[in-house]
């Protein structure tokens, strides 16, 4: 989508601030509004500053793109703006905004390096590290060329969250899933959400390639952002694909309801679930991850006040983590602290991406949680499955 | 007045994160929803305590520099639009919700509490307990609402919102800080009285008596039971006589009631959506035969109400933001004018004139005000925000309306600057006299919301 697109509703905006709140009013929830608290980082705000840049009465500037990159994306404005056929499209306008940002030059420089390494053809993932053909990981756990199912990694778990990744590795070998690896490049969430679109259409179509080239039908990830790319946005910017995609937790969920899932241990713990932002409003996800909790043995789980579509974002999303790094983890302070009030001892979560900086804000703040992720806490049960 | 010296200093009071001059934040402060042109804006602020707010007042006046507090920004009256430029302090962090007394039934809260904040707050934590907030986006505060004399829920029953203010403390263009109310000799924000009533001139005069940074509002009880009764009536003349007759009742909360052109069905007819109350569903049933009989009686007729009309009306105030939404063109501004009931009829038809002169689809409403003590009526206008001329239309619908309003003994409620041009015309001249004096004695500089209530061209 380009501001051109919705040059006919941008001024809808009322500015009435309902984008601001829980369902309940209970609580401001947008992590930018929290924080800034001027009327201007409201979602309605920029909506203005967008209508104000359409109509020439604001000029780009450095504090401009800073208010428009200062956003989460985590969608609550979505959730809880008023106006139908108009709600929908805010965080793809504020994405809109910040590709016309890139084109006149006002990307901040922290942001451009989720560009410029993505694109390196040494990497192909925004964390400057070494691309990974993934050969290696085939050879390990003994993946064939080609295979029904395809385990699209993304950067996140392949970089950082390794044992994320080998988590869901080893859930897929032992439910018996005919799956294999593909030498993927990054999935171009980051890169979406900053506005640097220009190589996006090459990238999807390239990942597409490579997962018709597996000959797999099916695509899983472990990775909620991945997961919300792939469903949403490959078709906004004009990819198709005939797979069908899953997030490893739609998998767990599909195996226990047949009852080919055992449990063989407990997990004696005070879980809270974190919702996390790309697979609960941007994908609706919320009961299934719920519902694969609740039947692990041993375990007590709780919810945090703000949960489901009125969860609060971890704050990692967007490009605030490479953008406004402290800012970041103080966002996912403030979760812990709600997570703490539930008694848990256990953050959990079903995107890497939230476990990092969850992870991040329990280590700087010494909050004492267990931060990890569902196919985790999986991965240290004994699981029978048949 | 220095500006890069006056941006330090308001730094200096509220941290260097709370004040601002970038073209960004003034572009936003400039304008609000409503039909008023942008007015420029040179600092916003936000404070967080009442020594904060003191501290700017101090500099404001050795500066001279105009002073528009701000709660929610939703009068779409550009009321927090400066008028002469200044500094706009934006109340929102100052958002603390001191004490909630159960016996004497009121909430002690900060200016920046949102209408949504208390009410949620109560539901979770005084689940007996309702605020009055009013027909208004969660996000207008408290403070904002009944500073302006506002009504909406729980009017019918206990009186506009204004009169629900039990004591205020204040910072005085002088710095110095009042309490007004019973607060003023008793440690309970309980009662306005019994002392000379000072609070009310902070009611109404938008900002240019001082800030107010504490208030005391009443909370009343929640009833167990509550059902909207939904109404038609085709002839506008039996308005009175019938509410009249409704407000008999001592199980009415509120009173609604309104004529517009769509959805078609609706087209041609007043409304009516009262709201009873009871302590169960027995009570309930009963008062509603007692209710469709008043209609029935008295011009009107009972329909059942659509369940998404129920849905939006009942417990919370979603149906502004779909008001305002009416033409998809994210503008809105309506006429709110309290009004004598004899004049209603008169009022829906020539409301209805105004509007099909303009092009407007009629969209025409009211609420009772204790019981029929006082009406407010809406005469509403939304408009296209990205069409000037569209935005220049529905100014002229307001300005004739706020003529028509007064011509029929209205005043306009919250009106902008040429309602309250118009309306200090109309005013007794030693009632004008007496404002202006009080205002000079506690504001000689001028720095309180220059240009509102004013005689002056602006």
């Amino acid at each position: 989508m380009a501001l051109d697109d919705v040059k006919h509703i941008i001024h809808r905006c009322f500015r009435c601030g309902y984008c601001k709140f829980t369902h309940s009013y209970s609580e401001f929830n947008c992590p930018s509004y929290n924080k800034y608290r001027f009327e201007t980082y409201s979602a309605g705000g920029r909506m203005w500053l967008i209508f104000g840049l359409m109509n020439n009465e604001l000029q780009w500037s450095d504090n401009l793109a800073n208010i428009l990159y200062a956003c989460s994306t985590c969608g609550n404005c979505v959730e809880n703006c008023q106006f139908v056929k108009f709600n929908e499209f805010w965080v793809d306008i504020i994405e809109a905004a910040r590709a016309e940002a890139v084109k006149n030059g006002f990307c901040p420089e922290k942001q451009k390096n989720l560009l410029e390494r993505t694109t390196n053809p040494e990497m192909f993932n925004p964390y400057a590290e070494p691309n990974s053909d993934n050969e290696e990981l085939k050879k390990e756990y003994n993946l064939p060329d080609k295979a029904e199912w395809v385990y699209f990694i993304g950067c996140t778990s392949n970089y950082r969250q390794k044992n994320l990744r080998d988590s869901t590795l080893r859930f897929l070998k032992k439910a018996k899933i005919d799956f294999t690896l593909i030498d993927e490049h990054c999935c171009c969430s980051p890169i979406i959400r900053t506005g640097q679109i220009s190589p996006v259409k090459d990238f999807m179509n390239y990942n597409v390639e490579k997962i018709k080239e597996a000959g797999a039908t099916k695509v899983i990830t472990s990775c909620a952002g991945c997961y919300r790319t792939l469903k949403n946005d490959f078709k906004k910017f004009g990819v198709e694909y005939d797979f069908k995609l899953y997030h490893t937790v739609e998998l767990v969920k599909q195996i226990l309801d047949e009852g080919k899932l055992t449990f063989k241990s407990e997990y004696n713990k005070t879980v809270t679930y974190h919702d996390p932002c790309h697979l609960g409003r941007h994908s609706g996800i919320y009961e299934i991850p719920r519902e694969v909790y609740k039947k692990i043995p041993g375990i007590n789980f709780v919810e945090m006040k703000r949960n489901r579509e009125n969860a609060y974002c971890c704050g990692a999303g967007g490009g605030v983590k490479i953008g406004y790094p402290d800012w970041s983890v103080e966002i996912s302070k403030e979760r812990l602290e709600e997570a703490k009030e539930t008694g848990a001892t256990v953050v959990s979560s079903t995107c890497p991406f939230c476990r990092t900086n969850l992870s991040d804000a329990n280590d700087k703040f010494n909050m004492g949680f267990e931060v990890i992720d569902l196919i985790e806490i999986l991965d240290k049960l004994d699981l029978e499955i048949t | 007045m220095n500006t890069d010296q006056t941006l330090k200093d308001l730094q200096n009071i509220v941290g260097k994160e709370f004040a601002t001059n970038s073209p960004e934040d003034l572009y936003i402060y400039s304008q609000d929803p409503g039909a008023s042109l942008p007015r420029s804006v040179d600092f916003v602020v936000m404070p967080k305590t009442t020594e904060e707010v003191q501290k700017i007042v101090k500099l404001a006046n050795e500066e001279k520099i105009p002073l528009v507090p701000m709660g929610g920004g939703l009068t779409l009256s550009g009321l927090i639009i400066p008028v002469k430029g200044g500094i706009v302090l934006d109340m929102k962090r100052m958002n603390q919700i001191i004490e909630i007394n159960e016996l004497s039934r009121y909430a002690l809260i900060e200016p920046g509490v949102s209408t949504g904040q208390l009410l949620a707050y109560l539901n979770e934590h005084h689940p007996d307990l309702q605020p009055a907030i009013p027909d208004a986006p969660p996000s207008a505060t408290i403070a904002g609402n009944v500073l302006i004399h506002g009504s909406g829920y729980l009017s019918q029953k206990y009186g506009d919102h204004g009169a629900m203010v039990n004591g205020l403390e204040v910072v005085l263009a002088s710095g110095e800080v009042a309490k007004l109310g019973s607060c003023a000799v008793s440690d309970y924000w309980f009662a306005r009285g019994p002392i000379p009533d000072l609070v009310g001139l902070f009611l109404s005069s938008f900002g240019t008596m001082g800030i107010v940074t504490k208030l005391s509002v009443q909370i009343f009880p929640k009833p167990k039971f509550r059902k909207i009764v939904f109404g038609l009536m085709k002839d506008e003349e039996n308005i009175p006589k019938l509410l009249l007759e409704i407000t008999t009742k001592d199980f009415i909360e509120d009173v609604l009631l309104g004529k517009q052109d769509k959805p078609e069905w609706m087209k041609g007819y007043i409304f009516f959506m009262v709201y009873i109350t009871g302590d169960n569903q027995e009570d309930i049933d009963a008062k509603l035969k007692v209710l469709k009989k008043t209609y029935r009686e008295n011009g009107a007729r009972y329909m059942k109400a659509p369940q998404k009309m129920i849905d939006l009306y009942m417990e919370k105030p979603i149906f502004a933001a779909g008001a305002a939404d009416f033409r998809k063109g994210g503008g809105f501004e309506y006429v709110g004018a309290n009004m004598p009931l004899e004049k209603l009829p008169e009022a829906y038809r020539r409301g209805a004139e105004i509007s099909r002169k303009y092009g407007i689809p009629p969209t025409l409403g009211s609420r009772l005000i204790g019981q029929t003590h006082n009406i407010v009526m809406f005469f509403s206008y939304s408009f296209n925000r990205s069409d000037p001329n569209d935005m220049q239309n529905a100014r002229n619908a307001l300005e004739e309306t706020n003529h028509l309003a007064l011509e029929l003994g209205g005043i306009p409620w919250k009106g902008e600057l040429g309602a309250q041009k118009l309306t200090l015309q109309k005013m007794d001249p030693n009632y004008k006299k007496m404002f202006f004096n009080i205002r000079q004695m506690l504001d000689p500089n001028g720095i309180m919301n220059p240009g509102n209530w004013s005689e002056e061209e602006n």
